[in-house]
């Protein structure tokens, strides 16, 4: 196959959103697979450490290790500038807590939208998000 | 008017200065994104799905001298989110001028009349206005009418300043080669003084996910875009790296030489992917797996990506890398790619762009925008 061959990944802006879930920690795997995902989310999450101690905001970062102790995300507090590194062996929870900014947004919704707008007579303008 | 030869000789003697050192990754453009936000909501972005508290911050001033400095890079690229709703925008511009960087400030031009007064006209300036293509084309790719229409205006004051001025054009599957190059006339017509096109990449958490052009796709699009060129179009891009968008070259990608900085830090590995950040240039370079990216790695993320800012590198490295390189660029450089199989397919092309058809019978219920 060359590399003219390829075809287009998958659809990944349509998935399921995982905004509400939380997440069982009871094993490695499930730790690892949900702070992956947690990664990847476009939205806040909610940490509580083995402390007690809470922190929502956005996990921009991840470094697996070999070790849960090892392995670590970073968090941007959602009310604060101060970028927080929490192994992962100290998570107790996770919560997907946030609104999920990448949810429900498709070609086929923006193309449906423009085409009824147009035929209404009406503009069919997209706004950004607010920033309030 | 052309790229300054200031420019062109301040490139050409850091690629070569990096060689001599025998240093094997280095940057040759640092895209600064000074903040997220933006005041569109384009389909094919994938650059500004943030929660609000990381949509409102922004770089300082002193994080983008210092990441510009500490990078070492001759050319800063700052796009966004809207550069020009930073606060701050003049300051930065005017800093990275200051430390003899060649700036290209990429924008929507939406914002342009009330900020032109923070700007000088320079050699080191040029504004690169972000146009998709013909009035209906641009104005639905960005999701807003009339943007078009401010865009060119905002060309006319850019030119009538003295300010330099490029486009930027990402084409996406469906774009119609007629119409691009109907496009480029125009703009080249208004005297800019050059034009930048990419492909468009399939951001995970971009919307528009259906109509990312695979490389297939692509090739054929540029072959027919770029084959048998009017004479008056200019490029403000390798020459090589546009025969590679047009099939005639093949390049692996160079992901460090278009480094990307903004409020996480340095991002991994490059503009377009999100694999974590690292908090210095040198951290970046030293422990990003290089190899886990690009055509060759297997890496499914990067497969059909043929962007600028991965292959741009690439072709730059081809030019300084021998004799044969250099006399390539030469020649490409005066080559109208003459080709009567691309006219062909051209002239019997057939595209019905989006905005141009009504598809609505085939679309099932989804969620919807705003």
């Amino acid at each position: 196959m060359t590399s003219g061959d390829v075809k287009p990944i998958a659809n990944a802006g349509e998935r399921a959103s995982l905004q509400g879930w939380i997440p069982e920690l009871a094993s490695e795997e499930e730790i690892r697979e949900a702070l992956e995902k947690a990664f990847d989310y476009r939205g806040d999450v909610t940490i509580t450490r083995k402390d007690g101690t809470v922190v929502e905001g956005y996990i921009f970062d991840r470094k697996p290790g070999k070790t849960l102790r090892e392995s670590l995300v970073r968090v941007l507090p959602k009310d604060s500038n101060q970028r927080q590194s929490i192994p992962y062996s100290e998570i107790a929870a996770l919560a997907f807590s946030g609104r999920d900014t990448a949810a429900g947004i498709s070609f086929h919704a923006w193309i449906r939208r423009y085409w009824e707008k147009r035929a209404a007579g009406e503009s069919y303008d997209l706004a950004p998000e607010t920033h309030e | 008017m052309p790229v300054p030869v200031s420019q062109m000789w301040t490139v050409a003697t850091y690629v070569l200065r990096q060689k001599l050192a025998g240093r094997k990754r280095y940057p040759l453009v640092v895209m600064l994104e000074v903040l997220f936000r933006c005041n569109l909501a384009c389909a094919g972005c994938g650059k500004i799905q943030y929660p609000a508290h990381v949509l409102k911050r922004q770089l300082t001033p002193e994080e983008c001298f210092k990441a510009v400095e500490e990078s070492g890079a001759p050319i800063v690229n700052i796009p966004g989110g809207e550069p020009l709703l930073h606060p701050q925008i003049g300051e930065i511009v005017e800093g990275l001028i200051a430390r003899g960087k060649y700036v290209y400030l990429c924008t929507n031009a939406l914002l342009l009349k009330e900020k032109l007064h923070l700007f000088q006209p320079s050699k080191y300036l040029t504004f690169t206005i972000h146009l998709d293509g013909e009035r209906e084309h641009h104005d639905f790719s960005v999701a807003r009418e009339g943007t078009y229409e401010k865009a060119i205006e905002a060309i006319r004051l850019l030119l009538e300043k003295g300010f330099r001025v490029t486009t930027n054009s990402t084409l996406f599957d469906g774009a119609d080669p007629k119409s691009v190059r109907r496009f480029m006339d125009t703009v080249m017509d208004m005297g800019v003084e050059g034009m930048m096109i990419s492909p468009g990449y399939s951001y995970e958490k971009a919307p528009d996910q259906s109509h990312f052009l695979a490389q297939d796709g692509a090739r054929e699009l540029y072959r027919q875009i770029l084959s048998n060129r009017s004479k008056k179009w200019r490029f403000n891009q390798s020459p090589l790296f546009l025969e590679f968008l047009m099939g005639r070259r093949d390049y692996e990608c160079t992901p460090w030489g278009i480094p990307t900085y903004n409020i996480f830090g340095w991002q991994k590995p490059c503009y377009l992917l999100q694999d974590g950040y690292a908090d210095s240039f040198q951290e970046l370079i030293d422990e990003t797996e290089w190899a886990n990216y690009g055509h060759g790695s297997g890496n499914p993320k990067c497969q059909n990506c043929m962007v600028h800012s991965g292959f741009e590198p690439s072709a730059v490295n081809d030019t300084f890398g021998s004799l044969g390189g250099l006399v390539a660029t030469a020649r490409a450089m005066f080559n109208r790619y003459e080709d009567p199989a691309a006219l062909e397919a051209l002239e019997k092309s057939n595209v019905v762009p989006a905005h141009a058809r009504n598809p609505l019978v085939h679309i099932k219920p989804q969620e919807s925008f705003q």
